[in-house]
């Protein structure tokens, strides 16, 4: 009781409070223009967030986070675009409803299925975060380099039929992150004797780049995207209700995705497939799915929903980013010297209590504010994508330029705005080299240090019971990753040779 | 049809593959020159060029697995001339963006000449007239998004950006206002 009335006087200062609320207002309506999305738009608001008091800069890119999951179910029921690509789950199960004049029920049943989802994980969070990071005081430099190493598999496991892709991504990233003044030596790497690449790559240009820049050239070269205005149809607290009718799927849902989304790299798409599958084989009514089920948009929203708080879990235990959107905000916790850890909860527990009391009350907000203002971002879910394109490109500069006033900012922005935009051609994954941007000095530093007290011996990683533990892990996972990938292999090859 | 698409997809996939390949490779190569080493009495753990040439060994290996796995695909059913030109206009397309890339330093410019207001207002309506998006209601839209990010990045969070030129040309106190709020 006392932590969050802790927090709820953290959220009595008025610049907190606000950026909560913009910034949830902001997410929903991002999340809604099919294009423009969280990625985007934390990218662009980052260095902005530098100027501000931490968990009023950081409050204000978590409400982003947090609108743009809700939001982006709306254009996914409306008008069977999915406002980010988790919610195509959503589209396919939601829009049948919307033809059929049930618009409102399916954006109710979606936004009290994010609720509940976004209020499970914080709830985890709030329960599972502390104990993790203080089973982490107990690690030395060995199990964290193991725990940094397995995140990084997971980030390849999780890319399924691109794993090469995504290692090829990820080693990039992390490549990238070694090239600056090497603090061991002071020795440079990769400098050529730049001034600008001394102090290493910068990491606001190159996510503005990578997420910003090539999403507004993505647009602006589109096809003319502008669509009617959707109806909504039926009663809009049709669904609210509803949802409860399936407890099963509901919480089971929340809770996978909880699970999960701890997973470094793994993320909501598998969240949701998992999740489909047992929801569907335990149905009443699986032959609804596909078709317009409630139980559908519930597993496709809950998950949605669970995955981002419960990444940052091991963000804030252990310093270690699962995904794209933890990985800027724990860029963003650097910055305001915020170092997640154990020592987080001893030292600064009124930000912890804080930042969890926030992303419970963030939930209400939201669904507060789409109780109302749905029918308006409606409007918006149907923007002409160039217009779009047009504005992140400008909105780009302040990330790229206005905040370092550095002339080589914007051209690192632009180089990897431009591999960005090949990347997304051809389906590439991106995220990757984001994570290997963050994770690369993480697994370099704890690899120095962990060798360095056993002199070189690589025996240390397996002589503590931690890092041993992390280490079987690390070679079962590659182990049923590989047994998988063949098994799936075979039996393509058997169903090519019965269809020959 | 579809097949011809996907087919020219093929090739231009291979070339981007061998890209790739080949910048990875000529990163990998320049390890010598772009790093040093440490001094003799320390450990091989600790030497500079070890994270360098880890990350970009396996970087070339994936590189080179994906390049190989495309070869050996497009081999088992080559393209035709048809989709090899079809290839090159859109790796053609890669260098798109370099249009957009020249509006966006020419506004870098532009700010430092006219002033974040109006440099903002000039891009975006430029962006919006040379994607097709020329009626009144698009003006309107984009000058209204300009003012927007005036009001939020100028007003509000107060961002610094260099004294336009144009402003030195005005009276003092116009001066004074225009560059705190535009």
């Amino acid at each position: 009781m006392d932590f969050f009335l802790l927090g709820l006087q953290q959220l009595s200062d008025v610049s907190v409070a606000l950026a909560m609320v913009f910034g949830a207002i902001i997410g929903v309506i991002v999340g809604a223009i099919p294009g423009a999305g969280a990625a985007v738009t934390i990218a662009i608001l980052l260095p902005t967030t530098f100027s501000m008091d931490p968990l009023t800069g950081i409050t204000l890119l978590l409400g982003v986070y947090c609108g743009s999951a809700y939001g982006s179910a709306i254009p996914a029921v409306l008008i069977n675009t999915p406002g980010s690509p988790v919610a195509v789950l959503t589209a396919m199960e939601a829009y049948p409803m919307t033809k059929r004049g049930e618009g409102r029920r399916a954006l109710s049943i979606a936004y009290s299925s994010s609720f509940v989802g976004g209020v499970i994980a914080v709830s985890a969070m709030i329960f599972l975060t502390e104990p993790l990071a203080r089973l982490s005081s107990r690690f030395g430099s060995p199990e964290f380099a193991m725990v940094a190493v397995f995140a990084l598999i997971l980030v390849i496991v999780g890319h399924r039929g691109q794993r090469l892709e995504a290692t090829a991504a990820l080693t990039f990233g992390m490549f990238l992150a070694t090239i600056g003044l090497e603090r061991a030596f002071n020795t440079q790497r990769y400098t050529f004797d730049q001034t600008f690449l001394m102090s290493g790559m910068p990491l606001v240009p190159i996510v503005i780049g990578l997420f910003a820049i090539s999403e507004a050239i993505v647009q602006m070269t589109s096809e003319r995207g502008e669509q009617a205005a959707p109806k909504l149809a039926g009663r809009f607290f049709d669904g609210f209700l509803e949802i409860f009718r399936y407890p099963v799927t509901l919480f089971g849902s929340s809770v996978v995705g909880v699970i999960i989304g701890i997973m470094p790299g793994v993320g909501e798409f598998l969240a949701q497939q998992v999740n489909y599958v047992w929801a569907k084989k335990l149905s009443k009514s699986p032959e609804l799915f596909g078709k317009g089920s409630p139980e559908g948009i519930i597993v496709s929203e809950a998950t949605n929903n669970a995955v981002p708080p419960a990444a940052f879990i091991p963000m804030l235990a252990l310093g270690i980013p699962g995904e794209e959107l933890t990985a800027m905000m724990l860029a963003v916790f650097l910055v305001h010297n915020i170092v997640p850890g154990p020592q987080l909860f001893t030292s600064n527990p009124q930000f912890v209590a804080g930042l969890y009391t926030t992303l419970l009350l963030m939930n209400v907000v939201i669904i507060v504010f789409l109780m109302f203002a749905t029918r308006w971002i409606a409007l918006i879910a149907v923007v002409e994508k160039r217009f779009v394109g047009a504005l992140i490109l400008t909105l780009a500069l302040v990330g790229t330029y206005a905040t370092s006033y550095r002339l080589s900012d914007p051209f690192i922005a632009l180089f990897f705005g431009l591999v960005g935009f090949v990347l997304r051609r051809h389906k590439w994954p991106v995220t990757p080299i984001l994570l290997g941007l963050v994770m690369g000095p993480i697994v370099e530093g704890r690899l120095r240090q962990a060798l360095g007290t056993a002199n070189g011996d690589f025996t240390v990683f397996v002589s503590r019971p931690i890092s041993a533990v992390m280490v079987a892990a690390i070679f079962l996972l590659v182990a049923l990753t590989i047994r998988a990938e063949w098994k799936r292999k075979k039996s393509l090859e058997e169903w090519q040779i019965s269809v020959d | 049809m579809a097949g011809d698409a996907q087919k020219s997809n093929r090739v231009e996939s291979l070339a981007l593959n061998g890209v790739f390949a080949a910048v990875s490779f000529f990163l990998l190569f320049l390890l010598p020159v772009a790093t040093d080493t440490g001094p003799a009495n320390s450990g091989w753990w600790t030497q500079p060029w070890l994270m360098p040439s880890a990350t970009l060994a396996i970087l070339c290996l994936a590189n080179l697995i994906t390049l190989a796995r495309g070869w050996i695909q497009l081999r088992s059913s080559p393209p035709q001339a048809a989709e090899t030109g079809e290839a090159w206009a859109a790796i053609r397309g890669w260098f798109r963006p370099l249009e957009f890339f020249l509006y966006f330093l020419a506004y870098i410019w532009l700010l430092g000449r006219i002033g974040y207001f109006f440099s903002t207002l000039l891009f975006i309506q430029f962006l919006l007239v040379r994607t097709g998006l020329r009626s009144l209601r698009w003006i309107l839209a984009g000058f209204g998004a300009a003012l927007v990010m005036t009001v939020v990045f100028r007003w509000g969070l107060g961002i610094w950006v260099p004294t336009a030129d144009i402003y030195a040309l005005l009276p003092d106190a116009a001066r004074k206002f225009m560059t705190k709020w535009f």
